[in-house]
């Protein structure tokens, strides 16, 4: 019985432990970046970086997902004879919800995970010790750069992402429920998704935070060697995972009581 | 099982490596290395670091596939071997790791007994068991089989690999840097079982940095750098040596102790 | 390319891994196996609990804010939302979070082995490494897959029944009905979560296994692994869901 209190008290210790170490990174990206400290080449590299890493596996990831939800939607909208909705039902569900949220977990599979991993390397490498010792901040030289680029980036690849969903979708729609392509994506303009297409922006870009946040906090905490660089890896995606639930709940109910008054 | 085994040393090359080329990512680290090990024979590798003496180890053990080139062991040539002849190779190779390679999941005593229970036709639980009890003193460590590997320390792990690298009197013991962070008392004990080990009938490589303790207890060395055998020979060849690397680099060995 | 590449190694991994438990694997390597199941399922019931609760409360939130706009009741909200999250949400969310949680974790484990040499020392002593590490993780992860997606569907149906009830003032009894949910729905939702608990493992163990280099070589394997993985998720999910609504649906 007390074991299992003391697991339990470990338990909370720990995650209040990883709470408080992400508010303060986060509190000291943020400072850093509204006074404007970041490195401007390792900035720019930063960006090309984990665009190019990410773009393809995205798109790709996002015209299934724009399919996926076709073929879901398309169940409810065949049985209640009502195709006309289909555009709308899938568009809403992908532009909100399930486009964003899938986008930013494979964002944090491929960038966030790797983010954690190259990071780590350098600390188990000694390299984050060798820029201390030349006086250089590493916040400044290798967090901000990589925290601005993954904000903007998951922005931007919401954007385009939601542009390939909605082809996968059309295209699905012609080739499986008879909603000819021209006539799905009239259906999405036609429901009028601004508001959808932005709430999922305005997430893409706190997701692009939150797995900044995290891939750089256990990047930077690894210890012990090639197997401590894995297991960072492995909480990091994990973490950033819960994370991107959280936070989709957070901005959903912060919109929702926005746009409702 | 290959050829009848001649006794003691001489006769014929029973490993010959001949042009063994290895790339990693484009880059050749073994780049045409000519090798010839007589039965008996206890040889010395040694090198500067990165100059592939570990890849070497293993492409001569069958782990690493060469780019070109050929092995050849007991007149088997590695490349032609199915994966029975390969395993039936295998079962004489002993090969301690440079990373000890304890299996993590495993306790000590399971470590050391896996050459022999992977063995068939299998030995009987309780030979099995008294062999491994054995060995584990022989390395100063009786008494230590339900321990798990990462209960011990770097000196202790590497003992125990020790074991289980020669638990099963292979004819081929191969050593990747056998005493790497080790102290100096638990280096000469390491070194001393390598020759003990020995089988006349057999072959030992020991790869080192630790040419002090390797000239007690090799007759041979041969000197690998950026991938090609740059030395072959007696210490006797080394001190004749019109190479100014070759000598440097024993000479510099032996000044640093 | 690479994902190419990386889909014909699997592919091969996955044969092998069939190969090796018709001949006993399983039974050979029970203690790991075992070990397998108690860290798998230890490892991911409190990620897959809180994942699915999220999305459960998000989903039904979201759902409502829209239905209320376009019907006059909501008696439909909960069997539809059932329905959805048993034949899509639960397996493919629940596939995902253990393609994060466990497709990272075996990466990770193997990717660490091959850097020790362990698997070297596996190879030399005539153990198969699919034998000994793959074939265990293989069953202990489809086995948990399935039981997990079964969890995480009850979870994430309680979590956004509690919203409906306590926002939208729904009736449970409403809310938990299965008047909608079918025969096929329920075996959609296996056959999916099968399949991503067969493609998990194998996409992480082949990224773990082709680990080289150091401790650089086991942070790239577990990134290859996440990706590989939650990719084959994504594709195997319209690949069964298109099946089904062939198989099931259309010919209605």
């Amino acid at each position: 019985m007390t074991g299992a209190f003391t697991a339990l008290g470990a338990m909370v210790l720990g995650v209040l432990e990883l709470l408080g170490g992400l508010a303060i990174l986060a509190a000291r990206i943020g400072r850093a970046v509204l006074a404007f400290q970041l490195d401007r080449r390792e900035t720019v590299r930063a960006f090309y970086n984990v665009g190019v890493k990410s773009w393809a596996i995205v798109a790709l990831t996002a015209m299934f997902t724009g399919a996926i939800m076709v073929i879901q939607a398309g169940q409810f909208v065949s049985k209640a004879q009502a195709t006309s909705f289909v555009g709308w039902a899938a568009g809403f569900a992908v532009l909100a919800e399930i486009g964003p949220v899938l986008i930013g977990l494979m964002f944090s599979g491929r960038v966030g995970a790797n983010n954690t991993a190259e990071l780590g390397t350098m600390v188990v490498t000694e390299q984050v010790d060798a820029l201390r010792a030349l006086a250089i901040d590493p916040l400044v030289y290798l967090v901000v750069p990589r925290f601005l680029a993954m904000v903007c980036m998951l922005f931007l690849l919401t954007a385009l992402g939601d542009v390939f969903a909605l082809l996968g979708g059309g295209i699905t729609s012609h080739i499986l429920i008879d909603v000819p392509f021209r006539v799905f994506i009239a259906q999405v303009v036609e429901a009028r998704l601004l508001d959808e297409y932005l709430l999922g922006l305005a997430k893409g870009s706190v997701f692009g935070a939150s797995i900044a946040v995290v891939s750089c906090y256990y990047g930077l905490g690894v210890s012990g060697g090639a197997v401590g660089v894995g297991r960072a890896v492995n909480n990091a995606v994990v973490v950033a995972a819960i994370g991107i639930f959280f936070t989709d709940l957070m901005v959903g109910l912060a919109w929702s009581q926005l746009w409702g008054s | 099982m290959g050829a009848a085994a001649p006794e003691g040393a001489g006769g014929g090359p029973v490993i010959s490596a001949t042009g063994v080329v290895r790339r990693f990512g484009g880059v050749p680290v073994l780049d045409g290395v000519d090798l010839e090990v007589r039965r008996g024979e206890l040889l010395g590798i040694v090198g500067p670091g990165g100059g592939g003496k570990t890849v070497l180890l293993k492409v001569l053990a069958g782990l690493l596939r060469p780019d070109g080139g050929e092995v050849v062991i007991d007149g088997a040539s590695l490349a032609g071997l199915e994966t029975d002849g390969r395993a039936r190779l295998w079962e004489r190779f002993g090969f301690l790791f440079q990373n000890y390679a304890l299996f993590d999941f495993m306790t000590v005593g399971e470590n050391v007994a896996f050459p022999l229970e992977q063995r068939r036709p299998r030995a009987p639980e309780d030979e099995i068991r008294a062999r491994v009890a054995t060995r584990l003193s022989e390395v100063d460590l009786p008494g230590t089989e339900a321990l798990f590997p990462n209960e011990l320390s770097g000196g202790m792990k590497k003992r125990v690999a020790m074991a289980r690298a020669t638990i099963a009197d292979a004819e081929f013991l191969f050593y990747d840097d056998p005493t790497a962070g080790l102290d100096p008392v638990t280096s000469s004990k390491i070194f001393g079982l390598i020759a003990r080990l020995h089988l006349p009938r057999g072959v030992s490589v020991v790869v080192s940095h630790d040419v002090d303790r390797m000239r007690a207890i090799c007759r041979r060395f041969v000197m690998i750098d950026r991938g090609r055998v740059r030395f072959d020979g007696d210490l006797d060849a080394v001190h004749a040596s019109d190479d100014e690397m070759v000598r440097t680099f024993f000479d510099e060995s032996g000044l640093a102790l | 390319m690479g994902l190419l590449i990386a889909f014909r190694d699997a592919l091969g991994l996955f044969f092998a891994t069939w190969r090796w438990t018709f001949r006993g694997s399983l039974f050979r390597q029970r203690k790991v196996f075992l070990r397998q199941l108690h860290d798998i399922g230890n490892r991911s019931v409190l990620f897959i609990t809180v994942t699915l609760g999220v999305l459960g409360v998000i989903s039904v939130f979201q759902v409502l804010l829209q239905v209320e706009r376009i019907l006059p009741e909501f008696s439909v909200v909960g069997p539809a939302f059932i329905q959805t999250m048993v034949r899509e949400f639960a397996p493919t969310i629940t596939g995902l979070m253990i393609a994060t949680r466990v497709g990272s974790g075996i990466a990770a484990e193997l990717g660490s082995m091959v850097v020790t040499e362990q698997v070297d020392a596996l190879r030399l002593c005539n153990a198969d490494p699919v034998d000994y590490l793959v074939a265990p993780r293989f069953w202990a992860c489809v086995l948990h897959t399935v039981l997990l997606t079964v969890y995480g569907g009850v979870v994430g149906v309680c979590c956004g029944a509690v919203v409906a009830h306590e926002v939208w003032e729904i009736p449970w009894t409403s809310f938990f009905s299965l008047r909608l949910v079918e025969l096929s729905d329920a075996a959609s939702g296996l056959m999916k979560a099968t399949a991503y608990g067969m493609a998990i493992p194998i996409a992480a163990a082949q990224a773990g296994l082709e680990t080289t280099g150091g401790s650089e070589g086991v942070g790239i394997a577990t990134t290859r692994a996440v990706v590989n993985a939650s990719f084959a998720v994504v594709v195997l999910d319209f690949l069964l869901s298109g099946l089904s609504f062939l198989l099931w649906f259309q010919g209605r």
